[in-house]
């Protein structure tokens, strides 16, 4: 389904921070229509907070981000909404609401923002919930789930307006390697056979290799981006820092153990 | 019987045929919008109708998204006419892939049944009663380990951490003093003021002060700055200890051997036992100050207000008040605690543990209170 190269995210010379604090800058990439499109860094490099400016959450301090031909830093009022409903975001601890089943979590952005009766509300949800492989647990509530069917259901609310891009913040985190590779199936097969496209943030190796097309690598010296590629590009990467991460070396200065 | 619909992206066409059957044809765009469109128009004239057979054909379908293809497996599934056989064909490979992922036997064993779980009325008497006194039993429970610790943790220094009880003095009664200061001179004002009108018809209008002085010192400064402590301080230590609870922070001062009573709970009761009689003390000054300047208003000379403040109060009626105030200060900051360390599973647990934490503190405030009124009759204190 991936059509020849149709840009949908545009991001251009992007700096964000808090305040005075510059956490990252100079930050310039493309996603392509189709693709999965992995940030990946070390911890504290500004991973989740560059998310959280893609996803305007927070506004960054300098900068654009376009998505879909709309500037989202720009944008107010209608436009704004308009744009925020065009992709759907799954967060790093599942964000389910707790007072609600699973079922009523998924069909809230239907209930919501939607005019669709009733009965087809709860079959789009329960479509979804059966898409990412949910659909014993529809009637149970966020806490009586395990972690990687919260992050599913998490999936399948992001999802359930169909948009067209996805963003997860460390989907694969805390999961053991099974559930772990489960949900990079689910990432792939909804890429490939939906053509939605997936913004992720992660740091899980093996999951980089199975899932990612496309690979930016934030660096916590430079604050910016040090590398970008395949993932097997990455790998042979001539940058200390970047063959270090993706060899799984340790670093010799950090480590305060010398034995 | 035919009709053409066209709106700006979806054009269905619904004809009906001889011998109950029906077909429906969808061109172009069928989206969320579109199909709530659609479906407000197909529902009227096609639920009750009785037809045998149902075809709709989606050949024209150009875009189909999430809600459309739910319009379209409902039709599938027959749930709109229910005694047809319906048939949906002409879809896209993609899009007949996605339609087959669903189908009725999945609707049937998701769709959530509406059947409310209901208690019989002696099982949920029984299990009210079997919580009720659990309560009751934690709470002695935690009385009595609270007792233990308290008086060997006082004594060793080292294990006492005074620096906590500093910082819960300073958030607890000094962080208080603006709140305290404007609650008590408004409810001496108020009462005062409002006292006057009726002792003005005896003519002891100068009675307010005497009035104002004992019910501030016996009673509202101690009451008003332990329900102001319970507000704000017995529900931070009841969030504070949950939230500890929650984040796996008691566990890890279990299993380095401290017992959270000695390390957390002794310090703020302590400090509260502390910080109360001096915030009632405070409270009931700031209370009859401001019954004073009601009756200075009146025209009582500042002398004669004062002497009528000296012959009415006796220090054992200011002894009382400030024993009223360590012992609210005991419960507040005891409940308080308490609640935290019972903090439960789940999102919104924190959140019960405070309102427990307000609720059971004020109840048992008043209690105290009444308990106190008694034992001071009997003793003719």
């Amino acid at each position: 389904m991936n059509d020849a190269a149709e840009t949908i995210i545009s991001v251009r010379n992007l700096k964000v921070g808090y305040g005075d604090t510059v956490i990252l800058q100079n930050i310039n990439f493309q996603v392509e229509c189709g693709e999965v499109f992995v940030i990946l860094g070390g911890s504290g490099s500004g991973k989740s907070t560059l998310l959280k400016n893609l996803i305007g959450l927070y506004t960054p301090l300098e900068g654009e981000v376009w998505i879909e031909g709309t500037n989202l830093v720009a944008a107010t009022g209608d436009e704004r909404r308009n744009l925020l409903g065009k992709f759907g975001v799954a967060y790093q601890s599942g964000a389910l609401f707790g007072s609600m089943t699973v079922l009523e979590n998924v069909r809230l952005p239907l209930d919501e923002l939607t005019t669709l009766p009733a009965p087809l509300k709860e079959l789009t949800a329960l479509a979804k919930l059966k898409l990412v492989g949910l659909a014993s647990s529809v009637q149970k509530m966020p806490a009586e789930l395990s972690g990687g069917m919260q992050k599913r259901a998490a999936i399948a609310r992001a999802m359930a307006l169909d948009p067209r891009i996805l963003f997860l913040d460390e989907p694969s985190a805390g999961l053991d390697p099974v559930t772990s590779a489960d949900l990079d199936l689910l990432i792939t097969e909804l890429a490939h056979h939906f053509g939605i496209t997936f913004v992720i943030v992660t740091h899980e190796l093996a999951s980089i290799y199975k899932i990612a097309d496309r690979v930016i690598m934030l660096d916590n010296q430079t604050r910016t981006i040090v590398a970008e590629g395949r993932p097997a590009d990455l790998k042979e990467s001539s940058n200390p820092w970047v063959h270090r991460f993706f060899n799984r070396e340790p670093d010799a200065v950090a480590s305060g153990l010398h034995l | 019987m035919n009709s053409t619909t066209s709106q700006s992206e979806l054009e269905t066409d619904l004809q009906f045929g001889a011998a109950g059957s029906a077909r429906l044809v969808l061109r172009g765009r069928l989206n969320a919008q579109t199909a709530t469109v659609c479906w407000d128009e197909l529902e009227p004239r096609l639920r009750g109708v009785k037809l045998q057979k149902f075809e709709v054909d989606a050949d024209g379908l150009e875009f189909c998204d999430g809600g459309g293809l739910a319009l379209l497996r409902y039709l599938s599934m027959g749930l709109m006419t229910p005694e047809a056989a319906v048939s949906v064909h002409g879809l896209s490979t993609d899009l007949e892939q996605l339609f087959h992922g669903f189908t009725l036997a999945d609707y049937k064993a998701l769709h959530p049944s509406s059947a409310v779980k209901c208690h019989p009325l002696p099982e949920e008497v029984g299990s009210g009663v079997r919580q009720a006194a659990s309560d009751v039993r934690e709470q002695v429970e935690f009385l009595g380990n609270v007792t233990r610790n308290l008086v060997p943790t006082v004594i060793n220094r080292k294990r006492m951490r005074w620096k906590e009880v500093g910082r819960v003095f300073e958030a607890a009664g000094a962080n208080a003093v603006p709140i305290v200061s404007l609650v008590s001179i408004l409810v001496g004002l108020i009462i005062a003021f409002e006292s006057t009108q009726t002792l003005a018809k005896f003519g002891a209008q100068i009675y307010v002060v005497n009035m104002i002085g004992i019910i501030m010192v016996r009673e509202l400064g101690p009451l008003l700055a332990a329900v102001l402590l319970a507000g704000r301080s017995g529900s931070a230590f009841a969030a504070e200890l949950g939230t500890m609870k929650v984040n796996e922070e008691l566990d890890a001062l279990k299993t380095l051997g401290l017992d959270p009573i000695r390390f957390l709970v002794v310090q703020r009761i302590i400090a509260a036992m502390f910080l109360t009689p001096l915030l009632a003390l405070y409270a009931t000054f700031l209370g009859v100050t401001g019954g004073a300047l009601v009756a200075f208003g009146l025209g009582f000379p500042w002398s004669l207000i004062f002497h009528q403040l000296t012959a009415s109060l006796r220090m054992s009626d200011i002894v009382f008040g400030l024993s009223k105030g360590v012992a609210f200060g005991a419960i507040v900051s005891a409940v308080g605690c308490l609640r935290g360390l019972q903090t439960q599973e789940g999102p919104s647990a924190v959140g019960v543990s405070t309102t427990r934490a307000v609720v059971t503190s004020i109840v048992l405030i008043v209690i105290a209170d009444a308990v106190f009124s008694v034992l001071f009759y009997v003793l003719k204190l």
